[in-house]
């Protein structure tokens, strides 16, 4: 997520089908860098032919938002997909109170775009969608050393509730 | 040091399981009042452990003091992973809770290595949980039994949209 600045807000929309093939390329780019930052969430061998078929799938699901941020190339005609945006709204069993979650699951904005305000934009339409799809608490499950997203989140309202640890055969 | 046995749980612990559960639950909402628990969560629970006891890849283990009270359990299960991330199949914690006068007799460490064991048994080489960040003597007690923090997970409350008379 890149930080916000001043001047006027990025263009949010809806994704669309003709946006498949640059969803797919920036979210092999998400996950190519969160895999760089925690080589625990390295990649498996087929998540680009994965992320192909599932896409389209989660485009048409009610309880999913996803959307794009655009920017133009300077020539005041051409825009461009520089960012997008994925949630989730989970329905959990009734064991607490708040039952309907709004997750924040994925955020990225190509490099070159950072700084213009276009995470900050993205996590409050995603917040918006959630919330009127019936979101009683949002969620944004973070890497410990990302603490640019963090600093994101927590700018946004977001306070941390929970800390996942893992253990694997052989280490610890 | 021989300690209080840890075994697999049957049918006839549920109603000690659910008691531990309860009183997990309210230390939670002392914690943090954000974990308030529903209505329906007994009624739902009793329900989840008589199908924990007999699903494949479900683990609940207890402590069993003296051959008769159950003083601690610990919950855990074996699913998938995302697909585009790594491990293709992991083990999840859910739940590890020893009654609060038996605790510091090393029963929760014993309870969390016979858990983790048996989801190794059942393929896996990577198991997870969630931690609450209120509850510092928990995440204390993992990273001592060799457990390493992952991700954090920030929650923000969705304002209340009724208006105020």
């Amino acid at each position: 997520m890149d930080d916000a600045t001043c001047g006027p807000a990025p263009a949010i929309r809806a994704a669309r089908r003709s946006d498949l093939q640059t969803l797919t390329d920036l979210r092999m780019r998400y996950l190519g860098e969160a895999a760089h930052d925690e080589p625990r969430l390295r990649l498996t061998a087929d998540a680009r032919a994965r992320t192909e078929h599932a896409l389209p799938v989660w485009m048409g699901q009610e309880d999913r938002v996803l959307v794009v941020a655009e920017a133009g190339d300077g020539d005041g005609e051409t825009t461009h997909v520089v960012a997008y945006g994925m949630g989730y709204l989970r329905t959990a069993p009734p064991v607490l109170v708040r039952r309907h979650v709004g997750e924040l699951l994925e955020v990225f904005v190509v490099p070159e775009f950072r700084g213009q305000g276009h995470a900050a934009a993205i996590v409050r339409v995603l917040t918006d969608a959630l919330v009127g799809r019936g979101a009683e608490v949002l969620r944004a499950a973070v890497p410990m050393g990302h603490a640019a997203a963090q600093a994101r989140l927590k700018k946004a309202g977001y306070v941390p509730v929970q800390v996942e640890l893992e253990r694997t055969l052989g280490r610890g | 040091m021989e300690g209080i046995p840890i075994r697999s749980a049957r049918r006839g612990d549920i109603p000690s399981l659910l008691l531990l559960w309860d009183a997990m639950m309210r230390e939670f909402v002392d914690a943090d009042p954000r974990f308030e628990v529903h209505p329906d969560a007994r009624a739902h629970m009793a329900a989840s452990f008589a199908v924990w006891l007999q699903e494949p890849g479900r683990t609940v283990v207890v402590a069993e003091e003296a051959g008769r009270m159950i003083v601690g359990f610990a919950t855990g299960v074996v699913l998938p992973g995302n697909g585009w991330q790594v491990p293709e199949r992991l083990g999840r914690i859910s739940d590890v809770y020893v009654a609060a006068p038996r605790r510091r007799k090393g029963i929760a460490r014993r309870l969390a290595g016979r858990l983790l064991d048996l989801l190794y048994e059942e393929g896996v080489e990577t198991v997870r949980l969630a931690a609450a960040v209120e509850n510092p003597g928990a995440r204390a007690f993992w990273n001592a039994v060799g457990w390493s923090e992952l991700e954090v997970v920030l929650e923000r409350p969705v304002p209340d949209p009724t208006p105020k008379v």
